[in-house]
């Protein structure tokens, strides 16, 4: 068994070709019954996102070549798209290089972000179109699930997927490590720009409790304030809520400083030392940045978070260097189990065997027997090859299941018992 | 016997600090569950060497400096445990693991010296009250000075916004204060009472409540030093960094309380 990917992706290809090889769900399914024919492709599956169109397939170790052309010639035909446009974006790969990728892919170490979240659920989504198309089987279904594996093993066992990589997620990250939890915290959003609403539903899935919302024009902060359950506050009289938001999120068009350092040394003040966290996500800077001089306030500006964005990627692609040593080693058990499956249908040779030992056993005592009519000695021999399938059939039937349900260790021993070869 | 029981129980510790420091670094679940399984191996053979050690030489084991080496190390652990089960801050066994190590090590190397003093002196149970009890304390002041030093590390980073790798790992700030705060205000109450224990003591037996010598003298200002912390921080909710330093400047009395003193001679120097 081998398996041949063929694929585009982010890096390879620019978007006006990835968008002309995409498929549909819908023609995905219809692609997939098209592209396997049982004889050169034996098995198929395709992975297309906004970053990447993939052609996962099993064929005979014997028409890699074949499968590889059928498959690029299924691609260019179905996206009706020549070849030659392309060719030069496009990457193949085979057996053990194609399950790395469909492995660092499962696990987001092929992704634009490395450690984003979606993509597994896109191979996910793939793998039951292609399962509802009936083109996965024993060796798909055995990879998929491994790469399933592999992404979570990717996901707890490193860090990829720990830090925060975007302005909005940020502020919980923050928030988290100078409040612990979000639970039951209260946070002002001045201004109601795009960004303070995407940080506002972050924060509010972990948790915060109340949303306090002050903008200059009442329309958009009562919009907000319906979106999130929570309250518009006069503008003008800001430095009055200010004691009361445990995190400020600043994004108004205001040339000037909107909370000025004096503003908040009072709020700090009747706080009573509890932590504040500013952030100020406007150009020109809305918070005064001598705010971050005071105690127990912390204020973070674009650039900070920015900085600490990028530190955070350079993190996660530390951790990915470890992802890889996992995939390495899962890519080298997958090779294993797949020559496992191959003693497949040496298992069907069992039988014969079992049957030629029952023959030429009769063959070696026949003389003792004796005379006998063809009716006796074909009834000799169905007695023998009777006895030898009806105690051979339960244990094949075992061998079987122990070998799609890929019991290694039972195979194993199986092989032992037997003698199979690989 | 004991001896070597000790040892294992210092090769727990050993392989505990060493897993915490490298969950702390690496940031794997695994390890940590090495770490956590490791100490509390150590912490139960330690607690058969204790009672053994009592059983053997016939007197509580905390009077001869290795006793009260080991003694402490018990405690700390005990300690970074509650605070592990209530706070799940496994980020402090980073650093107390190692200490704990030390002083088991220590232990080790010191032996008891036999003869001096015997410590079948200190007659009633006051004494061991007064011994166990400021121990205790001085483990609950090291957890205060731990959870002291990584906030200041973590808001220094907060206030600098620049991360260095320990600060993905740091627990957050609030919760580092709640420690620090529960753990300055039971270590008070411990070393209030190990005090007065100590002043009856001293009274029944010779008739003075005070000697005036430096470790009383030091146990005094450190007594002092949290009672304002607590005060500090109850009445003008104090916190942040500057209730942080105190926890720190408060460790190194307790330090020079339990060390320091020892030099400085006086009466409560022995064995």
């Amino acid at each position: 068994m081998s398996i041949v990917l063929v694929g585009v992706n982010h890096k390879t290809a620019p978007v006006e070709v990835r968008e002309l090889l995409a498929f549909s769900e819908e023609a995905c399914a219809e692609g997939l019954r098209a592209l396997v024919d049982g004889e050169v492709v034996s098995e198929g599956l395709i992975v297309s996102t906004c970053n990447r169109v993939e052609v996962l397939t099993a064929t005979t170790s014997e028409q890699i070549k074949q499968s590889r052309e059928r498959i690029t010639k299924f691609l260019s035909q179905s996206r009706s798209l020549p070849h030659d446009l392309f060719r030069d974006h496009s990457y193949s790969h085979i057996d053990d290089q194609a399950v790395r990728h469909i492995f660092r892919v499962a696990s987001s170490l092929d992704s634009m972000v490395v450690g984003e979240p979606q993509v597994l659920g896109q191979v996910r989504q793939a793998y039951s179109i292609a399962l509802e198309a009936g083109t996965a089987g024993r060796v798909l279904n055995r990879l998929i699930h491994q790469a399933f594996r592999v992404a979570k093993r990717v996901r707890t066992e490193t860090g990829i997927a720990a830090n925060a990589v975007s302005i909005s997620y940020m502020a919980v990250e923050l928030g988290k490590k100078i409040f612990g939890s979000l639970k039951g915290q209260s946070v002002l959003l001045v201004g109601a720009g795009e960004m303070a609403e995407l940080s506002a539903r972050h924060l509010i899935n972990a948790g915060v409790a109340r949303v306090l919302i002050a903008n200059r024009t009442e329309e958009s902060s009562a919009r907000l304030a319906k979106e999130f359950g929570g309250e518009t506050v006069s503008f003008e009289r800001l430095a009055d809520y200010l004691p009361d938001a445990d995190i400020v999120v600043c994004s108004t068009g205001a040339g000037e400083y909107v909370v000025t350092a004096d503003m908040a040394r009072k709020a700090l003040n009747r706080r009573r030392n509890r932590p504040a966290f500013f952030i100020d996500i406007s150009v020109p800077r809305n918070l005064d940045p001598a705010i971050g001089e005071l105690p127990n306030a912390f204020v973070f500006d674009i650039d900070d978070l920015e900085s600490v964005i990028s530190s955070n990627i350079k993190e996660r692609e530390r951790e990915a260097e470890r992802a890889e040593l996992i995939v390495d080693s899962e890519v080298m058990q997958f090779q294993q189990s797949l020559r496992v499956m191959e003693i497949g249908p040496s298992i069907g040779a069992l039988r014969l065997k079992l049957q030629d030992i029952a023959r030429s056993e009769m063959i070696r005592q026949r003389n003792r027997l004796g005379h006998l009519t063809p009716e006796q000695e074909s009834a000799v021999e169905a007695l023998l090859l009777s006895t030898v399938n009806k105690i051979s059939h339960p244990l094949i039937d075992r061998m079987r299941r122990s070998f799609d349900g890929g019991d290694n260790e039972s195979i194993q021993a199986w092989r032992d018992v037997f003698d199979l070869e690989d | 016997m004991i001896r070597s029981l000790l040892l294992a129980v210092l090769a727990s510790y050993v392989v505990s600090a060493i897993h915490s420091v490298l969950a702390f670094v690496n940031k794997r679940r695994a390890l940590q569950g090495v770490s956590d399984w490791a100490m509390a191996t150590g912490f139960v053979l330690h607690t058969v060497v204790l009672v053994a050690d009592w059983f053997v030489d016939g007197h509580y084991p905390l009077f001869y400096l290795r006793e009260t080496l080991s003694f402490l190390a018990w405690t700390m652990v005990g300690s970074y445990a509650l605070v592990r089960y209530r706070y799940g801050a496994h980020a402090l066994g980073s650093l107390t693991l190692p200490a704990v190590s030390l002083l088991v090590f220590l232990a080790l190397l010191i032996g008891s010296p036999r003869g001096t003093q015997e410590p079948g002196f200190s007659g009633t149970w006051l004494f061991p009250v007064h011994t166990t009890l400021l121990l205790f304390s001085y483990a609950a002041f090291f957890v205060v000075f731990v959870a002291s030093v990584m906030y200041l590390l973590q808001e220094r980073e907060l206030k600098l916004k620049t991360f260095s790798a320990i600060f993905h790992r740091l627990p957050s700030l609030t919760t580092l204060n709640e420690i620090a705060t529960s753990a300055a205000a039971i270590g008070l109450a411990l070393l209030t009472i190990g005090i007065a224990t100590g002043m009856l003591w001293s009274s029944s037996r010779y008739g003075v409540l005070w000697h005036n010598d430096p470790k009383e003298i030091f146990a005094l200002l450190t007594w002092l030093l949290y009672l304002l912390l607590i005060v500090y921080r109850s009445t003008a909710h104090w916190r942040g960094r500057s209730a942080a330093w105190l926890g720190v400047a408060g460790f190194v009395l307790v330090l020079f309380t339990f060390f320091g003193a020892r030099w400085m001679g006086g009466y409560h120097v022995f064995g």
